[in-house]
């Protein structure tokens, strides 16, 4: 049994969690929901012990508490960069193979090799754990916590980065344990809440808003009940030039011929073919795995092997003497990989400023022009009083928004954005949705867009490269 | 071959030790368009040759992969490094004969061979880079007449060069044209592209010369950088358990207590880094620094001097002739002394602890750049220079010690900064003994514990002035100045 009693909780300089009273005993199964910013992934880190009891009780009892959250993700690829000596000793290490991952905290090697087989983790036993997509990742910390047997645990957006076909076999494994293991998770996606749920509670600023009992998950759904508010009313900061794009000869943006991604003992994709012309959407799916993410990094310049393949973009043949920065003038990007690397300490303005620069932090001094801009999109995004804090004040779902406004800020010839709905709330959800909608119909931007959800949809899309299945 | 200096005269010799400037950005308005079209062959592909390869393909040039054959036979690290990323990777005899610029990019020791096999192959007016210049200056490797040498040295480890670039930035930068081997007077400008094409023209270049760069390296390392943080973390770890400190508080406090001091360095130098001390503790540190001074003296100007006459050199070069019985020997030692094996205490220490109860750490900082910065610019070693090669890069080195201590420590650095580090070391620590000896816990360890930290004022007044008015501090001011103006905007 886990007790919060009238408690304040500080966790950082900037975020505290007021007035929590909340009873978990054991066998029920807890899902929270509540906007980006309200402390979701605050009360599961309070759950874990973390944060400073400033006044109320917490008591966590004795249970074995296991954890899956972005925070535990970042903390242990944070740990293998750590253990990764190579700015050191100058040698290159592919880091822990997922096999020494995965027994790590393992007690009960049957279920393991369940679970391997169930999502498909065979091939990436040998794979070191960095090298994981995030999909992939994610799967590696659910088979890990859940075979090191806990009596509680915790599941920050459970679903998050899965694709289609991972996540009815993970509603399931949670079927099977609820009743026997404590459960609590946070959501974002009221749609998916699963059927074992007995509980729910919403956050509002630190503070719980809503709390009950339910039968299953689509009553507590209905008795949350957020509406998505489409907004149709959206209107974009304009640019700060308009940006003349060269096309290649036959009239393309980007043409990939014939591109292949091997590493020494792994194909990723050959024979791939793929033309993208001016206002031609694209959505590209596929399965965890499949290379979408590697596919987008050929495009963006960020996947060495772009220099080995037929790549032509922007009217430059790649590997012909153009530079990166010839390349990104004309993209905006927004990816996990890319929010990772954003670990730096930066206003959140100047984050949407060095959209216009194609940087990742600021080198130069902000324009008032460009200032001007990157206000007017915070407005949009409902952040203005945050324009002057560091950006790593900020949630994640907060963060990615931001991201996503660095992305669009300069209305690039090509938008890029893998998963960019990852880890947000409906409300942003919907507005990121819009937004891009928006930026698809104004005609100057051609859309590439990476979902593994088919209700996130853009309207402009008219086509589809399906990675599984060509 | 004999030393390149030493065949020098006096007024050259001044010349070139006294060269370093900082470069305009304006200077750097073509990137690297001077190398665009031009065949560039990296040979080695360990961490400066992947890293500054990866930033200059990404710059628009053509960049190819020279291995040693057995290399190539057993796929080695390096050969999988250059492959995976796309590169060409060929034989000295397939590709060097094709390169515009061959970059040298192997380990310093191995340099003689490798520049001794690749030269005849190298084509006629091509150009070789170095990141380093000990080849040329202490070995005094002769290079072909048609060929133009230049040095292009990141202030960085490989990663962190590739890592600023990925986010539109780069590392300072030095570099260097040699004089004897310019023969179109073209060094200059395909110095300057290469450092563009690594992204070094963003983050700020200093224009200098191979010798005062080896020079000024080779001080700094085996004296304050290297040196001084390892002979003082053994003498104050044995003095805290010598006088009853708990061993894993003692541990933790030298571990990670030159990172957090040196920390107040890099953003305001010697003045800030004692600000951060109480008044009595200042004042005591101050003290504690000059006594260092006058002590350790005479073995600064020593190591310098060795240093200028070649004689560290080729002591180290014989070492290297005898498999290295020396550096090998000196870091088994390192790797069992009683501060490496200790376990370090869960307890947190908070940051300005490590300031209170590390008054004698501060104090070896502060005599340590000191006298670094004044035997280097006593030797006509340029005032810029003699800063980045003893202030600048003293939280660097910190850095790998708070991350595994000196093992570590000694392993990251370059042979050369490691054989000179336990040089000093051997001479330091003996020298320190009675100076120890007069040492309690309050200077390390425990801290003074005062309840008054009241002080004569006109003694502060002079102590501030002191501090203040080294010329270290002067030209920290300004140099930080122009890189503060080229640093990330918060
Ligand atoms: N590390 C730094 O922080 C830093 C900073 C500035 C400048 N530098 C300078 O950069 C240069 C390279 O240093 P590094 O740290 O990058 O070296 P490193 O990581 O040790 O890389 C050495 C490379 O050279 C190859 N190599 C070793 N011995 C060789 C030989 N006898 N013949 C041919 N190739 C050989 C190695 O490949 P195989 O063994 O597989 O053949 C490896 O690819 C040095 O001049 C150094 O002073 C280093």
């Amino acid at each position: 049994m886990i007790t919060f009693r009238h408690a304040e909780i500080k966790l950082s300089e900037t975020f505290s969690l007021s007035q929590i009273s909340w009873q978990i005993n054991d066998g029920q199964c807890w899902a929270i929901t509540g906007p980006n910013g309200s402390g979701k992934s605050a009360l599961v880190a309070a759950l874990a012990g973390e944060g400073e009891l400033r006044s109320g009780q917490r008591d966590l009892g004795e249970a074995n508490v296991a954890v899956v959250s972005l925070e535990e993700q970042s903390r242990l690829i944070a740990r293998e960069r750590q253990r990764d000596d190579s700015d050191l000793t100058d040698e290159i290490n592919e880091g822990t193979p997922v096999q020494e991952m995965l027994d790590e905290t393992c007690q009960d090697f049957e279920l393991q090799k369940r679970l391997i087989d169930d999502l498909g983790l065979q091939p990436l036993l040998e794979r070191g754990f960095r090298k994981l997509s995030t999909g992939e990742t994610r799967k590696v910390l659910l088979t890990r916590a859940l075979t090191s047997k806990p009596q509680v645990l915790v599941l920050d957006e459970p679903f998050e980065g899965l694709d289609v076909a991972t996540v009815p076999r993970v509603a399931a494994l949670l079927e099977d344990i609820a009743g026997s293991t404590t459960l609590i998770m946070s959501l974002n996606r009221l749609d998916e809440m699963p059927d074992c749920t007995t509980h729910a509670m919403r956050l509002e600023s630190g503070a719980m808003s809503q709390q009950f009992e339910c039968s299953d998950g689509g009553q507590a759904a209905r008795l949350l009940g957020q509406i998505s508010q489409i907004r149709s009313d959206i209107q974009l900061p304009p640019p700060e030039t308009d940006i003349e794009v060269p096309l290649n000869a036959d009239g393309t943006l980007v043409a990939l011929n014939k591109a292949r991604v091997a590493y020494t003992d792994n194909l990723v994709f050959e024979n791939l073919d793929w033309h993208i012309k001016p206002g031609d959407h694209w959505q590209v799916k596929g399965p965890n795995g499949s290379g979408k993410t590697c596919l987008l990094n050929l495009i963006t310049g960020d996947h060495p092997q772009c220099y080995v393949n037929d790549i032509s973009l922007f009217g430059f043949k790649r590997g012909q003497g153009e530079s990166i920065w010839q390349i990104k003038q004309y993209l905006g990007f927004v990816s996990t990989g890319l929010h990772w690397d954003y670990r730096l300490s930066v206003s959140v303005r100047n984050v949407i400023v060095s959209g216009f620069h194609d940087s990742i932090g600021l080198y130069q001094k902000a324009t008032d022009k460009e200032k001007a801009l990157a206000d007017a999109w915070l407005e949009l995004l409902g952040l203005s009083d945050r324009a002057t804090d560091s950006f790593s004040s900020l949630s994640y779902g907060e963060q990615r928004v931001v991201l996503i406004a660095r992305a669009m800020v300069k209305h690039p010839p090509v938008l890029l954005l893998d998963e960019p709905c990852l880890g947000l709330d409906e409300a942003n959800r919907q507005l990121v949705l819009s937004l891009t909608d928006r930026i698809c119909e104004e005609g100057a931007t051609t859309l590439i867009y990476v979902t593994h959800h088919d209700e996130d949809k853009i309207h402009a899309i008219g086509n589809v490269l399906d990675l599984g299945n060509r | 071959m004999a030393n390149y200096f030493n065949s020098l005269t006096l007024r050259e010799q001044l010349a070139q030790l006294g060269k370093c400037e900082f470069m305009d950005p304006s200077e750097f308005a073509d990137e690297a368009n001077y190398l665009k079209g031009k065949k560039l062959v990296i040979v080695g592909c360990g961490s400066q040759g992947l890293n500054q390869g990866l930033n200059l393909r990404d710059s628009g040039l053509d960049v190819s992969y020279t291995l040693r054959q057995s290399a190539i036979d057993e796929k080695r690290d390096s050969w999988k490094n250059a492959t995976e990323n796309g590169f060409t990777v060929g034989t000295y005899d397939e590709l060097v004969p094709t390169a515009d610029v061959v970059l040298n990019l192997t380990p310093d020791k191995q340099h003689t061979a490798v520049v001794t096999e690749i030269m005849p192959l190298m084509k006629k007016d091509s150009c070789l880079a170095y990141s380093h210049g000990f080849n040329i200056v202490e070995e005094g490797m002769q290079i072909r007449e048609d060929i133009t040498v230049i040095m292009v040295a990141p202030k960085c480890p490989g990663s962190e060069v590739r890592e600023e670039y990925k986010r539109g930035f780069g590392v300072p930068t030095l570099i260097a044209v040699h004089e004897n081997n310019d023969p179109r007077g073209e060094g200059l400008a395909i110095a300057k592209a290469y450092a563009a094409g690594t992204g070094g023209h963003r983050a700020g270049v200093l224009l200098s010369s191979f010798v005062a760069e080896v020079k000024s390296d080779l001080m700094g390392e085996q004296t304050i950088l290297c040196g001084m943080l390892q002979t003082g973390s053994l003498l104050c770890y044995d003095k805290m358990i010598e006088k009853g400190i708990d061993a894993g508080y003692a541990s933790k406090l030298v571990q990670y207590g030159w990172e957090t001091v040196t920390e107040a360095l890099k953003h305001g130098g010697v003045t800030n880094m004692m600000d951060r001390l109480s008044n009595p503790a200042k004042i005591r540190a101050f003290e504690l620094a000059e006594e260092l001074k006058d002590i350790m003296r005479p073995l600064y100007e020593k190591h310098m001097d060795d240093i200028m006459t070649g004689a560290f050199s080729s002591g180290m070069m014989e070492d290297w002739a005898d498999d290295d019985k020396k550096l090998l020997g000196w870091r088994d030692e390192t790797s069992g002394t009683a501060f490496e094996t200790q376990e370090n205490t869960s307890d947190e220490i908070a940051e300005q602890e490590y300031f209170d109860h590390g008054i004698l750490m501060v104090a070896m900082v502060k005599a340590g750049v000191e006298l670094a910065y004044e035997v280097m610019t006593a030797s006509g070693i340029k005032e810029e220079s003699a800063y980045y090669e003893s202030l600048h890069e003293t939280p660097l080195i910190a850095n790998t010690i708070a991350r595994k201590k000196l093992f570590e420590m000694n392993r990251t650095i370059s042979d050369t900064a490691e054989y000179g580090c336990y040089l000093f070391n051997h001479a330091c620590f003996p020298l320190l003994q009675d100076f120890m000896k007069k040492q309690d816990a309050d200077v390390i360890g425990r801290g003074m514990g005062l309840n008054d930290n009241s002080v004569d004022n006109q003694r502060l007044i002079e102590v501030n002035a002191d501090i203040r008015s080294h010329s270290v501090e002067a030209i920290g001011t300004t140099l930080r100045g122009y890189m503060g103006a080229m640093k990330r905007i918060v």
